[in-house]
């Protein structure tokens, strides 16, 4: 799979988030000699929490009490959970969800959807995005995933996504765009991922972005 | 001439493949006509050359030549335009309903011509079509050039009058006038052996993985790597090492040089257990399927652009000192282990937005020059392609 950075709008202290912003984003994307659209995306995030079978008795303290199920946009047919307190991560086929439904071990609290605008430049492509927490469709941040498509080691593409990094803030603060993006850090060893880039690495990025995401989003409320 | 018939779209199927069939034939004979003349007209040329008397009349036939040439080319120019239109070049009738089963014949862009398409398919027919037309279009060539320039001629080849011509070993680009470097091979200087060669290779650059393999056993292997690709949950397997350094490497046609999350890169062998490349392509390592070999390109942009570069360098390497063209390439394919990490020698950037092809790319251009003292060349610089000052 191909090395992935994902990062969230941080906004500006004082300002709201608004769609404007996300049109923005777009902008400074497609005022890029080169660029071009590439559809739309989406992907699903949901929070699951323990259902006790007993109320009665303590929850046994091994098992988790939380539990991130994620849905990739460019993998249809898997569904991926991300314990963080434990620092797992399960791939599973997407029929799970049926399974987790009709277990009712687990259920949905919450759920956020991620969609937005793709875009492919040269051997990069761009994802931008709204952070929508369902069912009220309330913008609750914008996200950037971007993708080198060469490289597939996180080592050897680590210079190359920094200065895109570097590059894209640079565009992002020309245009006036009131906050800036700032990128995911994740200690991957911790999650016993390695080198090579694979989904479980996607799913780990969105678990610890959509995290920041509420914060920020809370602390501008 | 034959009366042109003609066909409608209404015909059957059978009678389009047949006429086809027919216009392609008549399509060749043009063309062996057409080459004919262009003979007569070098030998009228020669002719007179070497005899002012007979020059009036070589300059009669060389006019009608040129008469005869014109009318060939309009013929072939027609046929042509109804081989196109009835779909034989482009296969565009091939999806047709009321085809009967029955494809239009097909001229497939190695030249050869296949009465049915699903022939295409049969083992070898391709690969050996396009070596024996090659084969004979490079005789065909070499003999007009032998007759007609013999001043060109490369020392190397057989000087006696018999009709069959070798196979040159290589193909030598003609760049005699180089003062340093003269294109015979130096009797004094031994060529260095393949094993010799990828050893030092080896120790010279430890990052990269270096295996070799016979041309059919590598297209198997570039199968294998688009469903190991494509099953992404696994860790990548550890490289297959195929190179066989304690056995012969008299059938070797392909070298494999792999930097791990760096690149694959694809060199051949002409002819196979040779020291002499004659083709060099770069890929990405996680790229996988029967298009990943010498000739072929990658899909990325950056690849891309390498491979083109290193065209040039290869070029260079076999006019230069072409004894030690393939250590000389295959020093400098593994300076590329930092294609990713270091930055352009003149602007001190790694990525560049690249204003004409509207890519950020990083610096991938490695001067290929060789100085006069030949060895500790490390090929240590980059350039983007806009810093790049060199116009090789």
């Amino acid at each position: 799979m191909t090395v992935k950075w994902l990062m969230h709008f941080q906004p500006n202290q004082g300002t709201t988030l608004t769609s404007q912003v996300m049109a923005e984003a777009c902008a400074v994307a497609e005022s890029f000699p080169g660029v071009s659209r590439d559809g739309r995306w989406r992907s699903a995030m949901t929070f699951y929490r323990a259902v006790p079978r007993d109320q009665s008795l303590p929850a046994p303290s091994d098992l988790p009490r939380d539990l991130i199920g994620i849905s990739l946009h460019d993998l249809p047919n898997e569904y991926l959970f991300v314990m963080r307190s434990q620092r797992l991560i399960l791939r599973a086929h997407s029929s799970v969800q049926t399974v987790m439904d009709k277990l009712q071990s687990y259920k949905g609290r919450f759920f956020i959807n991620f969609e937005g605008l793709q875009y492919k430049w040269g051997d990069f492509k761009l994802r931008i995005g709204k952070c929508l927490y369902n069912p009220n469709e309330a913008l609750r941040g914008i996200v950037m995933e971007v993708e080198y498509l060469p490289l597939s080691s996180m080592d050897k593409s680590q210079r190359v996504m920094e200065e895109f990094y570097e590059i894209w803030r640079e565009a992002v603060a020309s245009k006036l765009l009131a906050g800036q993006f700032i990128n995911t850090e994740v200690n991957f060893v911790e999650y016993g991922l390695g080198d090579s880039y694979t989904p479980q690495h996607t799913a780990v990025l969105y678990g610890m972005c959509v995290v920041q995401v509420i914060a920020s989003s809370n602390k501008n409320q | 001439m034959e009366p042109q018939q003609l066909a409608g779209s209404g015909d059957a199927p059978p009678k389009q493949v047949a006429q086809a069939m027919d216009r392609l034939g008549r399509a060749a004979r043009l063309i062996a006509e057409i080459r004919l003349g262009a003979d007569r007209i070098l030998e009228a040329l020669l002719v007179s050359n070497e005899n002012p008397r007979l020059s009036e009349k070589a300059a009669e036939l060389t006019l009608g030549e040129e008469d005869a040439m014109r009318r060939h080319f309009l013929d072939l120019r027609t046929v042509g335009k109804q081989l196109e239109d009835s779909g034989v070049l482009s296969g565009a009738l091939r999806s047709r309903g009321n085809s009967w089963g029955l494809h239009m014949p097909l001229v497939c862009p190695d030249g050869a011509v296949v009465a049915y398409a699903w022939k295409r398919q049969l083992a070898g027919q391709a690969g050996a079509s396009a070596v024996d037309r090659a084969r004979l279009a490079l005789k065909a060539f070499s003999d007009q050039k032998r007759r007609f320039f013999p001043q060109l001629e490369d020392d190397q080849l057989n000087r006696s009058n018999n009709d069959t011509i070798k196979f040159p070993p290589t193909k030598r680009p003609r760049l005699s006038h180089r003062p340093t470097q003269s294109p015979n091979i130096d009797s004094t200087e031994q060529k260095p052996m393949l094993a010799d060669i990828l050893k030092s290779i080896q120790t010279e650059a430890p990052g990269v993985t270096i295996s070799t393999c016979q041309r059919l056993e590598w297209s198997k292997r570039a199968e294998s790597l688009a469903s190991t690709m494509n099953d992404s949950s696994l860790e990548q397997p550890k490289e297959q090492i195929l190179s066989n350094l304690s056995g012969s490497f008299n059938e070797v046609a392909v070298i494999e040089l792999v930097a791990s999350g760096v690149f694959r890169v694809l060199v051949s062998l002409h002819p196979a257990g040779s020291t002499d490349p004659d083709a060099v392509a770069f890929f990405s390592p996680n790229e996988g399927g029967s298009y990943l070999h010498s000739r072929g390109m990658s899909v990325h942009h950056v690849f891309k652009h390498v491979t083109e570069y290193a065209d040039k360098a290869l070029q260079y390497f076999q006019s230069s000192d072409p004894n030690k063209a393939l250590s000389h390439l295959l020093s400098w394919i593994c300076s590329h282990q930092s294609l990713f990490t270091k930055n352009c020698s003149k602007c001190s950037k790694l990525l560049a937005m690249d204003k004409s092809l509207a890519l950020l790319l990083p610096p991938v251009h490695r001067p290929y020059l060789l100085n006069s003292k030949d060895h500790d060349q490390d090929f240590a610089t980059a350039y983007h392609i806009g810093c790049s000052s060199y116009d090789v």
